[in-house]
């Protein structure tokens, strides 16, 4: 739900010689009193819609859970359009508007673009979801990110592959990793060069392949993953290539033991579930995810069943819910700085200690450079087109199952 | 003002006014407004740089992403790799656009590849030279360059580093810079040759005049202005990722300003730039203002107004607007 105050604007004359074009600068309009107003960046169009659309949903959920845990918020929604130009100057009018927090990006580059103008103005920044490491090695004061680093991704990734080789007694000799040749899927692979020999894990890693995303189909890239015959497939993969992936995998009959991703969406996306049918099920991802066990988690699912009837809680758990938590994190702290000026509440921000929230992990907390480190990670495995958590054994409500059966006789 | 000549004394007048004014317009224009300024004078340049190649020499350039990519990552990166500077950065990246401008002139017009056959040639360069730079590990492959932002160098001009009125004032700089160019160039021998080429080429070349270098020259001008445009780029965002930087759609996105303003035109480049940055910009406050938050309601809007503007004024804004306002030298 989103509340907002009417804003008056007033026209500004840009270009003498050229006319007139209406130029929409805000007027400063100050929050009702006692609430926090934050603005919210997703790229809701643009290549990058479909995450930014189910971190939205999280966002649309977030007012009502908030408002039963006490907090007052206000939130205002921007669609930055998945353009880094458009990030940077609606933040500069969210401000003039009167945001007192903003909260986003998705992407990292946008997140960079907004992070300068946050940091120009002594305006908080949460950011819900953005993985490069720099983001926070920049030594940026008005930034907080309530996410893990791509190398925390791969570096939890893989433990929890140790971990599922143990509950399921499978014995996998030889792996590949399969990676799409983006931003996110380089930083995995750098990480993945940089971690995976010091991992001692029990398979021998034969090959990386970068594939890139815009391709057609993988059918070249799984002709070449059959002829090096691994047990598993590691993959950093977006929802349409792990469509593509599973489809070449189905259409030369190629089956491993396993499909597992060391951290990256695309397998527990709706629209993977909704192309792939049975052929979705039983593949693993291993990343942050929501406790389901968690009283909070189960509020947030509920509010966002009422609010986002049309769309499931499982499948957008992961962004609807790191949304929520860098929401909850203003709201929190603009509780206990009980100002809205930016220098306060950052101090505020900083200083979070939130041991109740939606994400599995410990308590939320920033170290000196404003990351969280204690954000845990799940293995996440699709049963009957839904995305489970089957490890860790105290947040899991299912057993994981590897050898995957076969794509044949599914249902 | 001779460059100025095609403008009557009134359009000079509002010119002049137009240009103070924007110098003046930190004093009172807020973050928000100076944001959006130095996007626009962004746009406007980079106009002004394709509408040398595409609006005085008749060649279409759908690939001019590849030079403000190429400018802007080798300043980036030698910036970040050797501490080298961006004002010395900027004619390194400019030469190597040029040179990648060279390449692709030079295969297009020593082979008579014209019309939309060097437009593919063009978008070739810019996508092979994306998935190059997916791969190249000094600058950061697909996973980005990253410029270091540390507060130590908060206020060194010479560095690029510096707040909004820095950037506001260079990307004015740039986008005046451009228009006194092109107009010099345009009033010159040079200008006159390329608007024969784009006229009648078989015309031009049965004349006298040698083609090939000709549309040379302007494939290397337009290059090595894009190319000031990306280093422009990497410092503002202080970050690079070659599927963005070198995306088609940010090609796109550079020929739309000159288009609506007026194709071959000096003042149209800037005209467009300052018609759509802020049509986009308050379409956004629009929707919002009246509650249509589905995404995409403003694309769909803008998409509508570029359409408007295309009916209306189907040469361009400029020389529309200009006849309207009797602006044109008898």
């Amino acid at each position: 739900m989103t509340l907002k105050t009417s804003v008056s604007r007033r026209a500004v004359l840009a270009g003498a010689a050229a006319g007139s074009a209406a130029l929409a600068a805000p007027a400063i309009v100050s929050a009702q009193a006692g609430t926090l107003r934050i603005g919210v960046l997703l790229p809701r169009s643009g290549l990058l819609a479909q995450a930014g659309q189910s971190c939205h949903r999280g966002a649309l959920a977030a007012p009502r859970v908030l408002a039963e845990l006490g907090y007052r918020v206000e939130l205002v929604h921007v669609d930055t359009e998945s353009n880094a130009d458009i990030a940077r100057t609606q933040a500069e009018r969210l401000i003039n508007d009167g945001a007192h927090v903003l909260t986003g990006a998705f992407d990292s580059g946008h997140t960079l673009a907004i992070a300068q103008v946050c940091e120009q103005r002594q305006v908080p920044f949460v950011v819900n979801i953005a993985a490069a490491p720099p983001i926070t090695e920049q030594g940026l004061k008005f930034l907080v990110r309530n996410f893990q680093t791509g190398p925390q991704l791969v570096t939890n990734g893989l433990r929890l592959i140790n971990n599922l080789i143990a509950a399921t007694k499978i014995d996998p000799k030889r792996a590949v990793f399969l990676h799409a040749n983006d931003t996110f899927g380089q930083a995995q692979r750098n990480a993945m060069d940089a971690i995976f020999p010091r991992t001692n894990m029990p398979f021998q890693l034969v090959e990386s392949i970068a594939y890139d995303p815009r391709a057609q189909d993988l059918s070249v890239e799984v002709t070449r993953l059959r002829s090096l015959r691994p047990d598993l497939v590691l993959v950093v993969t977006r929802a349409s290539d792990a469509i593509k992936l599973v489809r070449d995998m189905v259409r030369q009959r190629f089956e491993p033991m396993g499909i597992v991703s060391p951290g990256s969406p695309g397998m527990y996306d709706e629209e993977f579930y909704q192309a792939l049918g049975p052929l979705a099920d039983f593949h693993v991802s291993n990343l942050p995810w929501v406790n389901p066990k968690s009283a909070m988690t189960q509020a947030l699912e509920r509010s966002f069943a009422a609010t986002n009837p049309g769309n499931r809680f499982a499948a957008d758990g992961f962004n609807a819910g790191f949304t929520f938590e860098a929401l909850l994190i203003a709201a929190d702290a603009f509780k206990r700085a009980g100002t809205t000026s930016g220098v306060p509440l950052m101090e505020a921000i900083r200083a979070t200690n939130l041991t109740e929230h939606v994400m599995i992990g410990g308590p939320i907390r920033f170290d000196e450079k404003g990351q969280n480190p204690n954000i845990g990670s799940a293995c996440v495995q699709n049963r009957g087109r839904m995305p489970v958590v089957v490890l860790p054994e105290d947040s899991a409500t299912m057993a994981p199952v590897l050898p995957m059966p076969g794509w044949q006789g599914r249902t | 003002m001779s460059v100025f000549a095609p403008l009557n004394g009134r359009a000079k007048l509002l010119l002049a006014l137009f240009v103070v004014g924007l110098a003046a317009a930190p004093i009172a224009a807020d973050r928000y407004l100076l944001s959006v300024l130095i996007l626009i004078f962004y746009f406007a340049y980079l106009g002004q740089a394709w509408n040398i190649m595409m609006g005085f020499a008749g060649q279409l350039s759908l690939g001019h992403s590849l030079y403000v990519g190429l400018g802007a990552y080798v300043a980036a990166a030698l910036w970040t790799k050797f501490g080298i500077g961006p004002w010395a950065g900027m004619f390194a990246g400019m030469a190597v656009a040029m040179a990648f401008g060279a390449a692709i002139g030079w295969l297009g017009f020593r082979f008579g590849i014209a019309g939309v056959y060097f437009a593919l040639l063009t978008i070739a360069f810019a996508e092979f030279t994306r998935i190059a730079f997916d791969h190249m590990d000094w600058t950061g492959r697909a996973g980005g360059l990253f410029l270091p932002v540390r507060a130590e160098q908060a206020h060194q001009w010479w560095n690029l580093r510096g707040g909004p009125l820095l950037f506001y004032y260079l990307a004015l700089a740039l986008m005046l810079g451009a228009l006194w160019l092109c107009a010099t160039l345009r009033a010159a021998r040079i200008g006159h040759y390329w608007l024969a080429v784009r006229e009648d080429e078989a015309a031009a070349r049965a004349l006298g005049i040698d083609v090939f270098a000709v549309k040379m020259k302007a494939v290397l001008i337009s290059s090595a202005m894009a190319a000031v445009g990306g280093t422009f780029y990497a410092f503002y965002y202080n970050n690079l990722f070659p599927a963005q930087i070198f995306d088609m759609s940010r090609s796109i996105e550079m020929i739309l300003a000159p288009i609506v303003g007026g194709l071959g035109t000096l003042i149209g480049p800037i005209l467009g730039a300052f018609i759509l940055t802020p049509l986009g910009e308050g379409l956004i406050a629009a929707t919002e203002e009246a509650g249509l938050s589905a995404p995409g309601t403003k694309a769909v809007f803008y998409g509508l107004a570029l359409m408007a503007i295309v009916w209306v004024a189907p040469s361009g804004v400029w020389p529309w607007l200009r006849r309207k306002l009797g602006l044109e030298t008898p």
